[in-house]
């Protein structure tokens, strides 16, 4: 029987918890939905593998070189590492994580792909960003929105971190409508 | 996708939290066959799609889309 999932702890737990149980991406499946192949050949292939979003919001963001990015949701690194070729080492990438483990795998695919020494991934929640006001150009994340159970503290606090004229580019799904009860209320649909 | 919004209260979202300029687009629908390549998903739970999502919204399930907006130059946001 699905379980209600009315509060925010038990949705946050539930996430986290799909998202820690997890030991393998989607094999690239994912990663070839939405990149182009001039962005696919850009990437390390742990970053491939464990690419579980739902667009390409770097495409959108018309980065330039030297700004600085936030990546709220950072997983595997996929993102992080787009945006840290388009920044360059003039820019400054900030991959936020919720798992400790997703960062560190994040660390590893940044160091394969050359661009760690511009590039940082950090454990945080998009609730609370571990970052100062007015310290970001752009933000950008992916599939990632729809995990929070406090979507408008979630985007109070990116509003935050970026400087005034900063600009978001998030890739995200939205529904028209309702899902029936049984998939709102399991945990396993909220977690992807 | 349990948490996924409308797109009309994803706009109203991101004003509410000061943004301006908020853009929608790159509308690409999502089928459950699609949701299956995520291992975040159980099969359990990709049966239960199958079995109380109607049979002609199974090619469209959700719909990824990008979604830009802007932090004005001057001006606070809902958090003052």
């Amino acid at each position: 029987m699905a379980r209600d999932l009315m509060f925010q702890d038990e949705i946050k737990d539930a996430v986290r918890g799909a998202y820690a149980g997890i030991v393998t991406g989607a094999g690239e499946r994912v990663a070839r939905r939405f990149y182009s192949e001039d962005e696919l050949a850009e990437l390390p292939a742990g970053a491939l593998a464990w690419a579980l979003g739902v667009g390409d919001p770097v495409r959108y963001a018309l980065l330039q070189p030297g700004e600085s990015v936030l990546d709220v949701g950072s997983g595997g690194g996929i993102d992080s590492i787009l945006a840290a070729r388009r920044v360059g080492a003039s820019g400054r990438v900030v991959g936020l994580d919720v798992l400790q483990q997703m960062s560190e795998r994040a660390r590893t695919h940044a160091s394969e792909a050359g661009v760690d020494p511009w590039t940082e991934f950090r454990q945080g929640e998009m609730e609370d960003i571990p970052l100062e006001d007015g310290s970001i150009d752009v933000v950008i994340s992916n599939g990632v929105l729809n995990l929070s159970a406090r979507k408008s503290r979630a985007l109070a606090e990116i509003f935050r971190v970026l400087k005034p004229g900063g600009r978001v580019s998030m890739a995200d799904l939205t529904v028209e409508g309702e899902l029936p009860p049984e998939i709102a209320n399991d945990q396993s649909a909220w977690a992807g | 996708m349990a948490g996924a919004l409308a797109e009309r209260v994803f706009a109203e979202k991101l004003q509410g939290a000061g943004f301006t300029d908020v853009w929608i687009g790159g509308h690409r629908p999502s089928s459950i066959d699609e949701t299956a390549d995520y291992p975040l998903f159980t099969d359990e739970v990709i049966e239960l799609m199958r079995r109380t999502i109607p049979p002609e919204r199974h090619d469209h399930v959700t719909t990824g889309v990008i979604v830009k907006a802007r932090k004005p130059e001057h001006g606070s946001g809902a958090l003052g």
